[in-house]
């Protein structure tokens, strides 16, 4: 792990970084942007499944989550460039490790959700009840999204990052 | 002015605030900041999205229980802004870009105001002239929600 870090402290993008005054306010900022992208349209989509504003149909809902992947992306390139550029605060920082372990349950349940829950609601129009399955998806994306931004929150607190 | 500031600082809460070493007191209400600013964001995006005529089969007023996540969101962030504003008063209040923040913060709830106004009450499809304003509502918010996240990042390094 030390030497990793050691290692991606050599590199250019990381020595960019330690050195700019402004690149890393500049990737914060864009972070809490995507952040917003994120839980918003996911957020969105997740209460259709759940059960809520049930006029949308479902199908409709979902046309909107590329926006949530464009802003996924925003906060892995943002994501990567603060980890390359001050790899010594993620290295040993247990809130670090929790979001990526909530990350990995997103990304795990939105699997699920295509594999076993896609093709029963994307046809559900107006109105439309959720089955069980879909609403507890739903919950769990919610829950874990939320959980990605408590632990981010909280990297210098619990961990050592700033 | 600098008085009430130091004596706002100076208050138990504030002290708990900015001192007390529990994960409760500042850790946490700065990450309800940052949920609130999520759901804020987030909500408003979704109906920012729409009126640029995304996702067509969304009826407009399908929508509009979404106002009242932005608004208990923004009760939240009132709340712990607050908290935050007066664990540090004397700093905050000299800094140029906390008002610049609110300020963009006050346009965006009226913006959302205006926004909710034609959600609730628009019936599709949009005239020309009507389609054009709400984009345009649409645009704004999107540039003053920006506008709010970047002056509120910016204050902890200005």
């Amino acid at each position: 792990m030390d030497a990793l870090v050691a290692w991606l402290q050599a590199t250019t993008l990381s020595r960019m970084v330690v050195q700019s005054l402004w690149i890393w306010p500049f990737c914060e900022t864009i972070h809490f942007v995507g952040l917003g992208l994120v839980i918003g349209v996911a957020g969105f989509f997740d209460l259709r499944l759940i059960g809520f504003m049930k006029r949308v149909p479902v199908s409709a809902a979902k046309e909107l989550m590329p926006f949530a992947v464009w802003g996924f992306l925003l906060n892995l390139t943002t994501g990567i460039v603060f980890v390359v550029g001050h790899p010594e605060q993620y290295a040993h920082n247990s809130a670090f490790v929790a979001k990526m372990g909530f990350l990995l349950l997103a990304g795990l349940n939105a699997v699920l959700f295509e594999w076993m829950v896609s093709a029963q609601v994307v046809d559900l129009g107006a109105g439309d009840e959720t089955p069980a399955m879909a609403k507890v998806i739903g919950t769990l994306s919610l829950v874990s999204w939320f959980a990605v931004l408590y632990c981010g929150r909280m990297l210098p607190f619990i961990g050592n990052a700033f | 002015m600098t008085e009430f500031l130091t004596w706002l600082e100076g208050t138990a809460l504030a002290v708990w605030t900015r001192e007390s070493p529990s994960l409760w007191a500042y850790p946490t209400i700065l990450t309800l900041h940052t949920v609130g600013l999520g759901i804020v964001v987030g909500a408003n995006a979704v109906v920012d999205l729409r009126l640029l005529g995304f996702s067509p089969r969304i009826p407009f007023p399908a929508l509009r229980p979404l106002f009242r996540f932005v608004w208990w969101a923004f009760a939240l962030n009132a709340a712990t802004g607050v908290l935050l504003f007066m664990a540090d008063a004397t700093t905050k209040a000299k800094q140029p870009i906390f008002y610049l923040k609110l300020t963009f913060i006050g346009l965006a709830l009226w913006n959302t105001m205006l926004s909710k106004r034609v959600i609730v009450e628009e019936r599709e499809p949009l005239e020309r002239e009507r389609l054009s304003r709400s984009r345009r509502l649409a645009v704004v918010s999107l540039l003053l929600w920006t506008g709010a996240i970047t002056a509120g990042r910016l204050m902890a390094y200005l």
